[in-house]
Parts: C-alpha cells; structure tokens; sequence
C-alpha cells in the first residue's frame, strides 16, 4: 500500500521531470543551433566583403597590386585571411597563408573574374568553434543542472500535491478498519484547488452515508420495537387457540384475526420502509407534472361513499384550477391526499364536513383538507408527525399511527411541507405545500 | 391445467400447491433452480411459478433459461423483494407477472388464473355469468334471474372484478387496487361500504347468496 503510494509519486515526479528536461533540452539545442548558424553567416558575410575589396583591387591593378593590398591590409588586422589567386591555367598564387592555419578548417568564399582568374578568400573556423565549444560545455553545464532541478522539484511538488491524498486514504482506512463513519478528513488552509473540492465533497459523501446509516438504524429499531405489538397479538391469538378445547368455529376465528394480524404487519413493514426510504431520500419517485385538481376528484370519488356512510359531508370547496400543477410523484401524491382524507373522515362525527381545497401563494401550491371533528389537543400538536405516535382520541381507532407520518415524509422528498392548524373541538386544518410547477 | 412450482420453501409451496390443487390445478413442485429448468423443458405447463432466491440457479435466470429454449409457459416470480427495479428487472428477465412474499393465495389464484387465461388465446367473453346473474361486458348491463340491477360505475368495476375470479377470495387490497388503481391501505372501510352497497343490490332481493365474505382474508363470488 505504502511502497504503491510511492512508486505514484515517484512516476508522477519523473514524468514532470522528463518533461521538464526534455523542454530545456530542446531549448538549448535550438540556442546552440542558432548561435553556430549566425556565426557561419558572419564569416561568410566579412569573407565576401573582403573578396569584393579584393577581386576590385584585381581587376584595376592586376595580381601585383592586389598583394601589395593584401600585405598591407593582412599586416594590420589583428584577423588574417587567407586569400589565394589562380589564374586561366593552374598556377596559383598565394597571397596570404597565416602560419599555423589548417587549410580543412578554413571557411572559403570563391569567386571568379571577368577574365577567368578565380579569387578565393578563406577564414580559419578555429576561433569560431572555440567558442562554440565552450557554449557547448556550459549548456551540458545547464542541463545537468536543470536535470537536478527538475527531479528534486519534482519530487517535492509531487509529495505536497499527493500529502492531502494521503490524508484521504488515511481516513478512508481508519473508517474501513473501524467502522466509525463519523471521522472527516481535515481541510488546512482551504485554496479552493481539486483536491480541496475532493475532500468537501468526500467529507459530504460521508455525511450522507452517515445519514444513510443512521436512517436504517432507526427504522431497524422501530420496526423490531413496533413489530412486537402484533406479533405478541398473533401469537397469543393462536396460543389461546390452541390451548382452548378443539373446536372448529374457535379455530376459524383464532386464524382469522391471524391473517388480519398479519396483514398490519405487512402494511406497518411496508409503510415503515416507505417512510424511512423517503427520509432518507432513497424513496424512487417517478415525477411527472400532477394537477391537483385531478387528485382531489380522485380521492373525493375514493371517499364519497364511505363519507355518505358516516354521514359526513365531503366536498372540494371553491373552485379547483386544472392548471394548478405540481412536479411529483402521482401515486405517491394521492396518498398523500388519501390518508388526510382518511383521517379527516375517520375522526369527524356525523353531520360533519370535510372540505378539500387547493390553491397556490407565490410560488406555492397547496392542497388543503379541513374536518369540522374534535380537532387535536394543543399539547399533542407538535407530536402528530412523529412514527406512531396516537394521540388519545385516536387510540380507539383502527389505525397504525403512520398515517400522517408517511405524508410528512413523502412531501418533504417531494421539497414540500406540511402544517396543521388545531383547536380542542374546532376541527382540524391539515395544509400540504408544495412548489409549484411554473407553465411552461 | 398443469402448473411447476419452483420454490425452495417448503412451506410456502406447501400452501401454494394445495391452493392451487383446490382451484383444480395439476401442480408439480420442484425446489431449485435446475430442476425448474428441467421440469419446465420436459413437459409443457399451462402456468409455472418461480421464486427468485433458489439454490443451485437463481430464478431470473431459470426464466432466462426458459425463454432462450422458446418455452413460452407464462410465469408468475415470487420475490421478497418489493422495489420496483426488482419489478422491473423480473419481467425484463421474460416473467410476465410478479408478486411480492408475504402475498395472499387469493392474490396469487387470481393472477395465475388471468396469465392462464391470456396465454390461453380464449376469446374474451362478452357475457360472465356466475348462477343467475349475468353481467353483459359490452352494453355493461347486469340481470340477476332476468331482472335488470342498476349499478353505479364502482359497483359495476367491483362486480366485473370478482365475476372475473368467480370461486377466488379477492382481499380489500386487491379490490382497492382493482377497482380505484389505489395502491395504500386505507384505515377507513372504503371497501367494505362498496362491497355492502353491491350486496344489497345483487343478493339482499334474491334467496341465495352470492357475494359471501371470507373474515380475515376478504371477499368471493360464488354460487
């Protein structure tokens, strides 16, 4: 693990300095390409002046004259050329050969007369190739040096650019060795660069995990706690069954309540993971545009009959605007709507009502269902969305306390929020708000 | 009618098969995998029901298995898992209906009988009769010994549902997600009101009874 965090910063540093080096390299190469090439051209540029001057001095005084110039010039210039005539045949004349010269390092410009005599001026290269080579010896001096540089920066830039990493897998192990999800990575001196946004954003992978975590816990622990209720109930059903004198009707009944014992079971489980999925934003929500207008007829039609029953009076009161809409889940939104509806037709007496309405502020819509029963208790207010949590008057009812704690959770994944407004023999108002789907 | 059950709990293919014994099914019963595979090869059945945790070959690929040999037997998954990519994920595997454990039998007779039935290539009917009463699909009208009954549209629904499954004992669930496409259990006896005003026009004026309820478990037609 260690020696693998190494070789990752060693190949990264390399890799820099390869770049780094091969960028000098190129550099010096093409400063020491430059500088010989604009050498030679000097040269060249002085040898062809001086053939000028020379193949001048020929032309208007003949070969004598012309190494009387050559001698009086070569004399005094602390340079000397080397200058050769030949004439039409193959005798040449040597005006000027500096002692000492090599004639393969000589730098040679040749040039013919009007009358076919050639005049051929020549450099010697020594003194150029001096200097080239002691531009050569410092350039390897450079690079050697720019080598050095290179590697150690390098390294050193690569070991503080990899230091937060390493502070991150450091965490991430402490976490897979200890199982303790609430260790964070540290931030020092926060610049905003990628591995800083890493580390937020690891450190929010782990808020959420933890979230995650803990929401399973809980819903873990309340269904092993809430499931004790009916599973005692449906055991002690069937003991007392069983323990009874055999008799077929008993049976029968003992089993029924069984299978009714063991539906709320199955409802409970299957609420309780609906809750804690919405919670803990894992509830899959299929999100289309809803108009709650549509919602409200639905559920209206859903309860008519049992409000008829209970002699209670329900209706959707003021006008309902189809193009009212919000964006969310339809099947999750009209349960919603009916376990207010439900409640609020559960708990009002006959000759009560219970209006539905929806309508929107600012950028809200909301979906409202008021009851004319008993209301609910200031004191039992703030505890009505808690998991099963029965007031007192709802004790006496069927019911799993759920109810309004599933609709707390779905319309708060949905970015919602719900109120209520109570009073002890008042009636009821149960208000969900949700944004609103601006039209297209 | 001949149906494979590939499940591994003893229990529950216990219970599955009786059931399905009672509704006049030939039941087979295997309890992995690969013997689903070869059970459902060896002889054709009208109905197969596979349990997605099997030992030996999971269920998914017992159907994919199936389907790949152009064993066309509709097959109902059973699952303990109840997400709708599970859902998804089975009937994309070629299962054509998909139940979630604990299910009730009448939940399960009722989707076994509509996959028989769909695969069965019968004609629909226009009429469904239980004893007397009749119920006509197309003009939706329904007589009971000749007598027209009035019903409202959700009465009708309710009565067509259970028509259709005459002898099953169809829960309030079922029934709520039938007749209303709800799907949440309401505290409130949305249901049993319905299924009292239905009662009261198809059976209370007439001598025998056929809407009868099941405590504990819901309601049948039957004669």
């Amino acid at each position: 693990m260690s020696s693998g965090r190494n070789t990752f910063g060693l190949r990264i540093a390399l890799w820099y300095a390869t770049l780094f080096v091969g960028g000098a390299v190129a550099i010096v190469f093409l400063t020491y390409y430059l500088l010989s090439v604009s050498l030679v051209q000097r040269d060249q540029q002085l040898i062809r002046a001086k053939l000028g001057d020379y193949a001048a001095a020929y032309a208007r005084a003949g070969a004598r004259g012309l190494a009387a110039v050559v001698q009086s010039e070569q004399a005094v210039t602390p340079e000397r050329l080397f200058v050769r005539v030949v004439d039409r045949g193959v005798e040449s004349l040597v005006l000027s050969n500096p002692e000492g010269w090599d004639p393969q390092k000589l730098e040679t410009v040749t040039a013919q007369l009007a009358d076919g005599t050639v005049v051929q001026v020549g450099k010697s290269t020594e003194a150029r190739e001096d200097l080239l080579a002691r531009f050569r010896a410092a350039l390897g001096f450079v690079t050697l040096l720019v080598i050095g540089i290179a590697l150690t920066g390098g390294w050193l830039a690569t070991q503080s650019a990899i230091f937060p990493i390493r502070r991150l897998t450091h965490t991430v192990n402490s976490i897979i060795r200890t199982g303790r999800t609430d260790a964070r990575v540290p931030i020092e001196g926060a610049t905003g660069d990628a591995i800083d946004e890493l580390t937020l954003l690891f450190n929010a992978m782990l808020d959420k995990i933890e979230g995650l975590v803990s929401a399973m816990r809980g819903a873990l622990d309340n269904v092993s706690h809430d499931l004790r209720t009916p599973l005692a109930r449906l055991r002690g059903t069937a003991e007392l069954a069983l323990a009874g004198p055999a008799n077929v009707d008993r049976y029968r009944d003992a089993l029924a309540v069984c299978v009714e014992e063991t539906d709320r079971v199955l409802v409970m489980l299957n609420t309780l993971m609906d809750i804690s999925e919405a919670e803990s934003g894992t509830l899959p929500l299929t999100r289309e545009p809803v108009a709650l207008a549509e919602i409200v007829s639905r559920v209206v039609e859903l309860y008519k009959d049992v409000a008829d029953a209970q002699q209670v009076e329900l209706q959707s009161g003021g006008s309902l605007p189809a193009d009212l809409k919000v964006d969310g889940d339809r099947t999750r939104l009209e349960q919603v709507a009916a376990n207010l509806v439900d409640n609020a037709v559960k708990y009002t007496p006959a000759g009560g009502r219970v209006e539905i309405s929806i309508g929107r502020e600012a950028d809200r819509a909301f979906f409202r269902v008021a009851d004319t029963g008993p209301g609910i208790p200031s004191d039992e207010l703030p505890r009505i969305w808690d998991r099963l949590f029965r007031g007192d008057a709802s004790r006496a009812e069927r019911g799993l306390g759920l109810g309004l704690s599933l609709v707390k959770a779905i319309v708060e994944a949905h970015g919602g929020t719900v109120s209520v407004d109570s009073q002890r023999g008042a009636g009821a108002t149960f208000t969900v708000w949700l944004p609103i789907l601006s039209p297209m | 009618m001949r149906a494979l059950i590939v499940e591994d709990d003893d229990t529950i293919a216990d219970f599955v098969a009786r059931g399905l014994r009672e509704a006049g099914f030939a039941v087979d019963r295997v309890a992995d995998g690969d013997a689903g595979v070869g059970a459902a090869s060896a002889q054709p059945y009208d109905v197969a029901i596979v349990d997605v945790m099997l030992p030996r070959r999971d269920g998914l690929t017992v159907i994919e298995d199936l389907r790949r040999k152009k064993i066309v037997t509709p097959v109902l998954i059973l699952s303990a898992r109840r997400s709708v990519d599970d859902r998804v994920r089975g009937l994309q595997s070629g299962g054509d209906d998909y139940l979630t454990k604990p299910f009730a039998f009448a939940e399960l007779l009722a989707r076994v009988q509509a996959l028989v039935r769909r695969s069965s290539r019968v004609p629909e009917p226009s009429t469904l009769t239980v004893e007397d009463l009749v119920l006509d699909l197309l003009s939706r009208r329904v007589t009971r010994g000749g007598k027209a009954i009035d019903l409202r549209p959700r009465e009708f629904a309710l009565l067509e549902y259970l028509m259709r499954n005459p002898g099953v004992v169809v829960s309030k669930t079922m029934i709520l997600s039938h007749v209303w496409e709800y799907n949440f259990d309401p505290q409130t006896n949305i249901v049993d009101v319905l299924v009292s005003r239905l009662r009261e026009k198809i059976d209370r004026p007439f001598d025998k009874k056929l809407l009868h309820t099941v405590r504990g478990v819901g309601y049948v037609l039957r004669p």
